[in-house]
């Protein structure tokens, strides 16, 4: 390549870059810096440096790890279920020949959802006096379930919540992954008889494997960062049932005002991310071959 | 053939009782938000009178317009800094490899970098060392969360073939520069389009940044309407009809978008 265009490919990529740096980057490093410092918001400075005082902090205190342990549930929960009923509605979709742009657009809506909406009109709906839910239930003689007051119930309705939000996420992804799979396969295995089962398993399974990695990944990445419809719903409550690790850093940072330590958990909710990510690119390279 | 109708049946059956499960909490928001405040309360459900009271009230009860004019404002400035920059940057890497595989894992990493790891250091950063207004604070912040977006989605486009009609420009004597602008971004504009409109909608849609990084005179429509679950009194059918308000001009965009989400939403790796 010539070396003018090299540069002239620098040149375009230049504001980019700089941005990118300005509010990438740079709160990164500052992040990172503030992590060694006894920062908080009573007293706002850098003069007490602590060293790695604050990660040993993070990483002793139960909270902590409760708040990591209970994202650790949320993530795992959320992304296998979505999974589950995605890949079933993916693939009722691909061999559907009616009725397919209208299920599709049905199912792309809650995709373009604001959060914070999904949050109040589920909070309204799940209301447990005055929400339609309970009073369907009670119509076929179900005690009223509190959806948000007890712990354990909380935080599976968060979890259905966020899956009636993001489930269509799966379906989207993997219906554009199986309707770009070679047909001769399956051609073949109807000829040697094999059960539709069969070809689920032998079949779109195995070829279907790399867009299946890039989808659970993308969305286990998404799943880890949820904050919004905690902070509609529940505020991370009852007690801290459903106090997810983004939800706990931010508690940490603007009640607790300790600045320092929520720096400390932020990097290492980003070292997290970053093994993620790294896994994510290689996956889609495969994808891309 | 009758097993074949079988699972025609079965199919439809999956379909639309998951089509339902997704449309139904819609509709019946859409429902309160069309009755009067005493039967929307009311199980069961009364039809009532149905009307347009609330939609008008949302604009006399809450700060709906100013709310709705912050996240407009935001979303479009977020978006105008963002594109041109997220363009030119993806073509060069589509075209000059410039960056090589470092500067595109980089943008992936940037996109999936938490919000709560950038806001904090970033509400320190406008707090004390860089005062400036809440609105161009969030505007910032979601040029963080457009700009990698958009730069991946992108790059991506510029692959397709324009490269022959520019080295055809360049050889009629236009610059790279000319080349770029005047040949690839013309073809490629659909695709440009598209990348806005998500980035777009990245934007309006994004709450902890307007939350922490704005004030009382900044709140976004995401701010505004978390707001009002505080507030004691709040009536659910004016909240209905503000939070269907608040879906509308995304919805609306759905159409425009139907082909690019895919790719946007699996950022690139799946057509």
């Amino acid at each position: 390549m010539e070396r003018r265009d090299r540069r002239f490919g620098w040149m375009l990529s230049a504001p980019g870059l700089l941005l990118l740096g300005a509010v990438v980057l740079f709160p990164i490093v500052w992040a990172g810096l503030t992590s060694f410092f006894d920062y908080t918001l009573l007293m706002p400075g850098y003069d007490s440096f602590v060293g790695i005082g604050n990660y040993r902090m993070a990483a002793g205190q139960g909270e902590f790890l409760h708040s990591a342990w209970i994202t650790l549930l949320f993530v795992v929960a959320v992304v296998a279920i979505q999974f589950v009923i995605g890949m079933v509605v993916a693939l009722a979709l691909n061999d559907a020949r009616r009725g397919k742009s209208v299920y599709y657009l049905i199912l792309l809506c809650p995709l373009l959802i604001n959060p914070v909406v999904v949050g109040l009109m589920w909070r309204m709906i799940l209301h447990p006096t005055l929400g339609i839910v309970n009073w369907l239930l009670g119509t076929v003689g179900i005690a009223p379930v509190n959806w948000l007051g007890a712990p354990d119930m909380a935080f599976w309705t968060v979890v259905l919540v966020d899956i009636w939000h993001q489930v269509s996420f799966m379906v989207v992804l993997l219906l554009a992954g199986l309707s770009a799979l070679p047909t001769e396969p399956y051609e073949a295995a109807r000829c040697d008889g094999a059960t539709a089962f069969q070809r689920f398993w032998h079949i779109t399974l195995p070829l279907m494997r790399p867009v299946i990695i890039v989808t659970l990944l993308i969305r286990m990445i998404f799943a880890i960062k949820t904050y919004d419809i905690i902070y509609i719903m529940t505020r991370g409550g009852p007690g801290v049932a459903t106090d997810l690790i983004s939800y706990f850093i931010y508690r940490r940072a603007f009640v607790s005002l300790d600045l320092g330590q929520a720096c400390a958990m932020a990097v290492m909710l980003l070292v997290v991310i970053a093994g993620m990510t790294a896994m994510l690119w290689r996956a889609m390279r495969q994808v891309g071959e | 053939m009758r097993s074949a109708r079988g699972a025609a049946l079965l199919r439809h059956l999956i379909l639309g009782g998951f089509s339902a499960v997704i449309a139904m909490p819609l509709l019946w928001v859409l429902r309160v938000s069309l009755t009067d405040k005493a039967t929307a309360y009311r199980l069961p459900p009364e039809i009532g009178e149905i009307g347009l009271q609330n939609y008008v009230e949302v604009f006399t009860a809450f700060d709906f317009t100013r709310w709705f004019g912050n996240s407009v404002t935001v979303a479009v400035l977020a978006t105008l800094v963002s594109l041109p920059a997220a363009a030119m940057m993806a073509y060069a890497a589509a075209r000059f490899r410039t960056g090589g595989w470092p500067l595109m894992l980089g943008v992936l990493a940037s996109q999936m970098i938490p919000p709560i790891v950038l806001v904090l250091p970033m509400f320190l950063v406008f707090t004390t060392l860089v005062p400036v207004p809440g609105l161009v604070a969030i505007t910032i912040a979601h040029v963080a969360i457009n700009l990698p977006f958009m730069a991946w989605i992108m790059a991506s486009f510029f692959d397709a073939d324009t490269r022959m009609l520019e080295e055809a420009a360049r050889c009629d004597g236009a610059t790279r520069w000319q080349a770029f602008t005047r040949i690839t971004v013309p073809v490629a504009m659909p695709g440009i389009i598209a990348a806005g409109l998500l980035g777009f909608i990245l934007s309006w849609n994004e709450f902890l940044y307007a939350l922490l990084l704005g004030n009382h005179s900044s709140q976004t429509l995401a701010v505004g309407l978390a707001s009002l679950e505080t507030h004691a009194g709040v009536n659910i059918a004016p909240l209905a009809a503000a939070t269907l308000l608040a879906l509308a001009p995304v919805l609306l965009l759905l159409p425009f978008l139907q082909t690019y989400l895919v790719k946007g939403l699996s950022l690139g790796a799946l057509k």
